[in-house]
């Protein structure tokens, strides 16, 4: 028997808002060891034609982290809690994006969680949650979309 | 000769990654600086207590290099998808290599595409990523 909330298959979570700020894009950026200075100086940014700091490729999952935040906030359950999921037995299994558009720095986009579904692996003792984040902006449309697993090691 | 995503064919391979060693400090900032806050990461006691022997790396700190290897290369406009499989864990004090390899170049929708093997090794010459890059060769 799996920890997953199984039930949860379908949900889909109401548009959070969340603010892609400078510093945060920076921080990242400096963190992973990033060397670009269009993803950390915003000077830089505007000479290679970007309106600010644009946001490293990996950066959605600090987007879909903060959306998570603030649906705890607002007292809504983040998707880890909608699916159950225990901390001490989470593996990420595998991520995914497709870029449809750049993030910078000062948009404020929207984040949209699904639950796409459940499945087993390794004669059970592995069971995997499929998850998907649609990150929008108001005026540019889709930007990014995340699918995720996540794994619980159950054996 | 150097290559471009426009003469880059099958077989080429891309400039390589290196980041580390990865230490606990690492750990806190990437934790801190993507908001994964997920103590099996950062508090050695939360791990003890989860049956593990120590902490271990963000795996998404180790696809964060992947994304380098692709956009130190080809530029971040040009990437159109980034995906990774998560193959082993990643330990305090390793340091990962990344590379890239161009698998193909082919149609999507009439424009130039190139997809890219990635993969990330740590110091014991273990794989702990393996994963692709879609680079737009327009």
């Amino acid at each position: 028997m799996g920890i997953f909330d199984r039930s949860s298959a379908g949900h889909e979570s109401p548009p959070i808002d969340v603010i892609v700020e400078r510093g945060a894009v920076a921080f990242f950026a400096e963190t992973i060891g990033e060397t670009n200075p269009i993803h950390s100086d915003a000077e830089a940014a505007r000479a290679a034609g970007h309106p600010d700091v644009m946001a490293p490729v990996t950066y959605p999952v600090v987007i879909d982290m903060a959306a998570a935040k603030e649906s705890e906030r607002k007292s809504m359950p983040a998707l880890l809690e909608v699916i159950k999921a225990d901390m001490r037995y989470l593996l990420h299994g595998n991520e995914n994006y497709d870029y449809h558009g750049p993030i910078f720095a000062g948009d404020t986009v929207q984040v949209i969680s699904r639950v796409k579904g459940f499945s087993d692996a390794k004669g059970g003792k592995l069971e995997i949650a499929h998850l998907e984040m649609e990150i929008r902006h108001p005026g540019r449309g889709t930007l990014t979309v995340a699918r995720r697993d996540l794994i619980h090691r159950l054996g | 000769m150097t290559i471009t995503p426009h003469t880059a064919t099958a077989g080429d391979t891309l400039p390589s990654v290196t980041f580390g060693p990865i230490t606990r400090t690492t750990l806190a900032l990437y934790a801190g600086a993507s908001g994964d806050h997920n103590p099996i990461h950062i508090d050695l006691d939360f791990a003890k207590q989860a049956g593990l022997q120590d902490v271990f790396a963000h795996g998404m700190l180790s696809m964060a290099q992947l994304g380098r290897v692709a956009t130190n290369w080809a530029g971040t406009d040009r990437l159109r998808g980034l995906s990774s499989r998560f193959t082993a864990l990643t330990p305090v004090g390793a340091t990962v290599t990344c590379t890239g390899r161009v698998v193909e170049r082919f149609e999507k929708d009439g424009a130039p595409m190139l997809r890219i093997a990635l993969t990330a090794t740590i110091d014991d010459g273990t794989q702990t990523l393996r994963g692709e890059a879609l680079i737009s060769a327009a």
